[in-house]
């Protein structure tokens, strides 16, 4: 009988060796995975300089004998916690920017609580961000600050960058921002004003629960998490893969619940009106047109972001009034563009080069 | 190195992908469609009106077994958040106090912040902006 084409009969042995060998590996280091707490993430030493409710502005530690002149303030996503970016030593874009001189604040969140649901569009980018910058500029002692925004993040240092465009604000970053929502087809499409009654659900349940917000992530791509759980079997035997996968998913599912108010401006100024894109957006009365921005600006956009389409956020560099401005687009997908090894080797030095030389 | 054709494992894994990719795009497919969309708030508009009176309930029932209520945690829970402000308030001040008598944040800490007079590296020569 023959051997099929292609089949290397004599490495068969050898084959079957190192598969039975890894069949024992899996039975093993799967009763590690259940048995041990994944790795220690965010620890990068801060001090935290404001807390109020749901918002947090730490403060990171330099590690460098000498900083640039301009602090940089990170504006996490609303939905996620922080330490994405701070994931543990050697893969982590917090200690990347320390290392490099960088002086680095975050204004991250926690989940708000109930009497939070009040929190409107207004708290956020006319209280509690310029909040954090008056405490980075206080505790630096700068007035310059450049700020760097992760998706919806990004949404909110536009929005603030748009209305107080007289500064502080002296560099802008964006991370997967949307401008056009519309090209956010999934997400448009479960919040059809149709069908979506969002006044009902914030009225009923105040804010909107993680569990809804992860729901709606995972049913973007609702294979991934069984598929994802299948490679991890197949790689349990490998150390490296299992620590990799441990902080993604820990992270992915730790998904903050929305403040009830901010979640019905959204759905209503952002979703159903895309206002952002069309020019018309405004926070507590006070326009905020994008054209407004003036200072230089960098967009990184992921090339198979399946959250924030290209289609989405093409439409940032062209709308912004800055002359200094330049998209770039790198190999990867919504997270593994700011985290991981790609970031490591693709965005986090793009960024060190063009922030490096706006910083002094 | 078996060729990919011939390793039984690298042809599951491109199963396993080719699977993924397929049913995810399916799944797209099916709920791009008006109908999923009013189907699915359908079905999470009752659920969040069962939720609601389910708060309800349940706040008679604790009432009913003089346990606190929601409200009352709420309250406490402001009250919580209302002294973790006075605190911050607090810390401000003194931070201000020592600003004033010449004691920083940097001297009680004993680790003096970095000059911030660092310049970007000279770009290597060929190097693209």
């Amino acid at each position: 009988m023959n051997a099929p084409a292609g089949l290397d009969l004599a490495s068969l042995p050898d084959r079957i060796q190192s598969e039975v060998q890894r069949a024992i590996q899996r039975s093993v280091k799967g009763v590690e995975y259940f048995a041990s707490s994944g790795p220690s993430l965010g620890s990068t030493p801060k001090d935290i300089l404001n807390v109020r409710g749901t918002m947090n502005l730490y403060h990171y530690r330099p590690q460098t004998d000498e900083i640039y002149r301009v602090p940089v303030l990170i504006v996490m996503a609303t939905t996620n916690r922080g330490y994405i970016l701070d994931l543990v030593p050697g893969q982590s874009f917090i200690e990347f920017l320390l290392t490099r001189g960088y002086d680095v604040y975050m204004l991250d969140w926690s989940a708000p609580r109930p009497e939070e649901k009040k929190l409107r569009m207004e708290d956020y980018v006319l209280d509690f961000i310029p909040d954090c910058v008056r405490h980075v500029q206080q505790d630096s002692g700068e007035t310059d600050v450049s700020v760097i925004g992760y998706c919806f993040g990004g949404v909110l240092s536009l929005l603030y960058g748009s209305i107080f465009h007289d500064g502080p604000m002296k560099n802008l970053i964006c991370f997967t921002t949307p401008i056009d929502f519309r090209e956010m087809k999934l997400f448009s499409n479960f919040s059809d004003r149709r069908y979506f009654d969002v006044d009902h659900l914030v009225d009923s349940i105040g804010n909107v629960p993680p569990e809804m917000i992860l729901s709606s992530f995972e049913m973007l791509r609702p294979a991934s998490r069984a598929a994802s759980q299948v490679q991890l079997w197949e790689n349990i035997w490998n150390d490296e893969y299992v620590k990799s996968y441990r902080m993604f998913d820990r992270w992915a599912t730790d998904t903050l619940p929305l403040a009830g108010e901010y979640f019905r401006a959204i759905t209503k100024d952002l979703m159903w009106d895309n206002k952002l894109y069309d020019g018309t957006m405004s926070v507590g009365g006070r326009a905020a047109d994008l054209a407004n921005i003036k200072v230089p600006i960098l967009h990184a956009v992921a090339e198979h972001d399946h959250i924030v389409p290209y289609d989405a956020a093409k439409h940032l560099i062209p709308k912004v009034g800055s002359e200094d401005k330049e998209e770039v687009m790198l190999k990867g997908g919504h997270v593994s563009l700011v985290a991981g090894a790609n970031a490591i080797k693709r965005l986090w030095p793009k960024l060190d080069s063009w922030l490096g030389e706006r910083s002094t | 190195m078996a060729d990919s054709t011939s390793d039984p494992l690298a042809l599951w894994q491109k199963m396993i992908g080719e699977m993924e990719k397929g049913f995810n795009a399916f799944a797209n497919q099916a709920m791009s469609s008006p109908q999923f969309s009013k189907a699915m708030n359908q079905a999470s508009g009752a659920t969040a009106g069962a939720q609601r009176q389910l708060s309800d309930l349940m706040e008679k029932y604790l009432l009913t077994m003089n346990l606190p209520s929601r409200a009352q945690m709420v309250g406490m829970s402001e009250r919580l958040q209302s002294i973790e402000g006075q605190l911050n308030e607090i810390k401000a001040l003194l931070l201000q106090m020592n600003a004033m008598s010449g004691i920083t944040r940097d001297s009680i800490a004993a680790t003096p912040r970095p000059p911030r007079t660092k310049r970007p590296p000279p770009a290597s020569p060929g190097a693209q902006k």
